[in-house]
């Protein structure tokens, strides 16, 4: 289980899908600490083996929490979620 | 002239501590700037600021060296220069780095480059380090200090080097239970480290000040442990611990398991070379450095005399020393403009501060043993789903060298450009634990960028 430090929360509330679930993150989060903070943790399916990969470095260097917004492939530790945002699992579907 | 395009006097990668110390010297001194830094904030990783508009602070302890960092930003973020956030530059050439940028394909055209990249968590695969839920340390510690986001409720930290510190101290300020904090090194091989820490007064505070978190939390390090596997369905549940030899070899019946739904683990830094080997800097092996490094002259400029270099990328050395070095940089550039050289007292001090954070950090090179934890079914590769037997299989057929090795599994072939895999694959795939790795091949783009990006590249390279 996760979530947030109770100081955190002096932005305002950003809604947008992942997987067509409504997640409410703040203004200024990654797509992957708003998608952690929402206990989803499986954020791509690996490329051959299908299995269930997620936030690894959180600094844009590994690439494993890829993520896909408006049909393109980013990293969801890099990428501010706007409202309104569609996101989609990355890789294999 | 369209704002894709920018000209300065000197291009600046990174705006953490290396980057902030030479462009905020360089700015004063009347030079036109310009910081490209991937990050939205400056600050590196290092000294990360949270998100424009939560509060200043997310609550968590900070320790004094965090002074340091407050007033780099302070005067960064005050100074007259061209900072660009969100900026991931994918090549390069002497006098122009080419990056994307909100989407979009854009290019800094400049007279001199400064490169502060920085490093990243070195990772050693162990059965289980794929599962969501396991991350490294650095990846904790941007997910509590710079989101406020608490990462579980039960965590395991494991690893070797300084930086495990910071990482449990995080957690412990989140209110996260850390049922275990392991430290791979001996606490002899650990004790090699006393002369850096206690020859430094800022070291010494700071070591003093992690021990006093410690222990008001109860906590402490298990010195001579570490990760033996993590197991879970669909994600981290549990993991398997256990006592390792003076190489770091896993001990036979020291394991045990404990219950976890986090995993942080950071087995020391890797400095981030690529942009320099790119721009025609040589670099040489350090393993107490973290593996391959550039190598500059005492003015901290590379083989390529338009191009300098601070702070991790010339070896992994921490915060002091990259602002140090930074701090050179800025130096040599304003005193090649003058026809004179740096100023003697800034050389002296990033030579002190590379001196303490070398004796230090020795004692923290990587274990050659610690890659006997991967087992034949165990992925070295995450991007291209590579098993340790397979990149076996590579080397017997292919050959050792890390170009045959990729060639023959595609390990090291994804999108990460065996940033993750690299430091440890030749290993793996050889059983040669302590061999010297093969230099690092760069390929463009430097990162995974939109093929746009490289279509409409202004000036193309």
């Amino acid at each position: 289980m996760s979530g947030r430090l109770t100081d955190a929360d002096g932005r305002e509330r950003v809604e947008f899908t992942f997987e067509g679930d409504a997640v409410s993150a703040y203004a200024g989060d990654t797509i992957a600490m708003a998608l952690w903070a929402a206990q989803a943790a499986a954020l791509r399916r690996s490329s051959s083996a299908g299995e269930p990969r997620g936030v690894l470095c959180n600094m844009g260097v590994c690439y494993e929490c890829l993520v896909t917004v408006d049909g393109h492939n980013v990293r969801s530790c890099m990428t501010v979620v706007r409202a309104g945002m569609v996101v989609e699992r990355g890789g294999r579907q | 002239m369209s704002d894709l395009v920018i000209d300065a006097d000197v291009g600046v990668v990174g705006a953490g501590p290396g980057g902030m110390a030479a462009a905020t010297r360089l700015a004063a001194a009347g030079l036109s700037v310009a910081v490209l830094d991937e990050a939205p904030r400056a600050g590196g990783q290092i000294y990360r600021q949270p998100p424009v508009g939560a509060s200043a602070s997310v609550g968590i302890p900070e320790p004094p060296s965090h002074d340091q960092g407050h007033a780099l930003i302070h005067e960064f973020e005050r100074a007259r220069l061209l900072s660009v956030h969100g900026a991931t530059v994918w090549d390069a050439r002497p006098g122009r780095l080419w990056f994307e940028h909100e989407g979009r394909s854009r290019l800094l055209r400049c007279e001199r480059i400064v490169l502060s990249p920085g490093a990243y968590d070195r990772c050693i695969p162990f059965p289980g380090w794929t599962l969501p839920g396991v991350v490294t340390a650095g990846a904790l510690q941007v997910m509590v200090r710079g989101f406020g986001v608490v990462p579980g409720q039960r965590a395991l930290v494991a690893g070797s080097g300084p930086l495990l510190l910071p990482t449990v101290t995080a957690l412990l300020g989140a209110g996260v239970e850390v049922v275990a904090a392991l430290e791979a090194s001996s606490r002899w091989r650990a004790l090699r480290a006393a002369p850096g820490v206690i020859g430094n007064a800022a070291r010494r505070r700071e070591a003093v000040w992690y021990m006093k978190q410690l222990w008001r939390h109860g906590a402490r390090l298990q010195w001579g442990w570490t990760v033996f596997a993590c197991e879970g369905d669909g994600r981290v549940q549990r993991a398997i611990i256990g006592k390792v030899d003076a190489d770091g070899r896993p001990r036979r019946g020291t394991a045990r398991t404990i219950e976890v739904d986090v995993v942080g683990a950071g087995f020391g830094l890797v400095p981030s070379i690529e942009l320099g080997l790119r721009l025609g800097a040589r670099s040489r092996y350090r393993p107490e450095r973290g593996g391959y490094c550039l190598v500059v002259d005492e003015e901290q400029r590379t083989a390529e005399p338009t191009v300098f270099a601070a702070g991790e990328i010339c070896g992994v050395g921490g915060a002091e020393v990259a602002a140090a070095e930074g701090a050179v940089c800025a130096s040599a550039i304003l005193g090649e403009l003058d026809g004179r050289a740096a100023a003697p007292e800034v050389l002296r001090a990033a030579r002190a501060e590379r001196r303490a954070a070398d004796t230090m950090l020795r004692a923290f090179a990587p274990l050659p043993g610690l890659n006997e934890l991967a087992r034949p079914d165990t992925l070295v590769c995450r991007c291209e789903d590579v098993t340790r037997k397979q990149a076996q299989q590579a080397a017997e057929v292919h050959g050792d060298s890390m170009r045959a090795i990729k060639m023959g599994c595609r390990a090291g072939m994804g999108p990460c450009q065996a940033r993750i895999c690299g430091p440890s694959l030749q290993a793996m795939a050889t059983g040669q634990n302590a061999r010297v790795m093969d230099r690092p091949v760069v390929q463009v783009p430097l990162k995974a960028v939109r093929a746009d990006t490289i279509r409409n590249a202004p000036e193309a390279c």
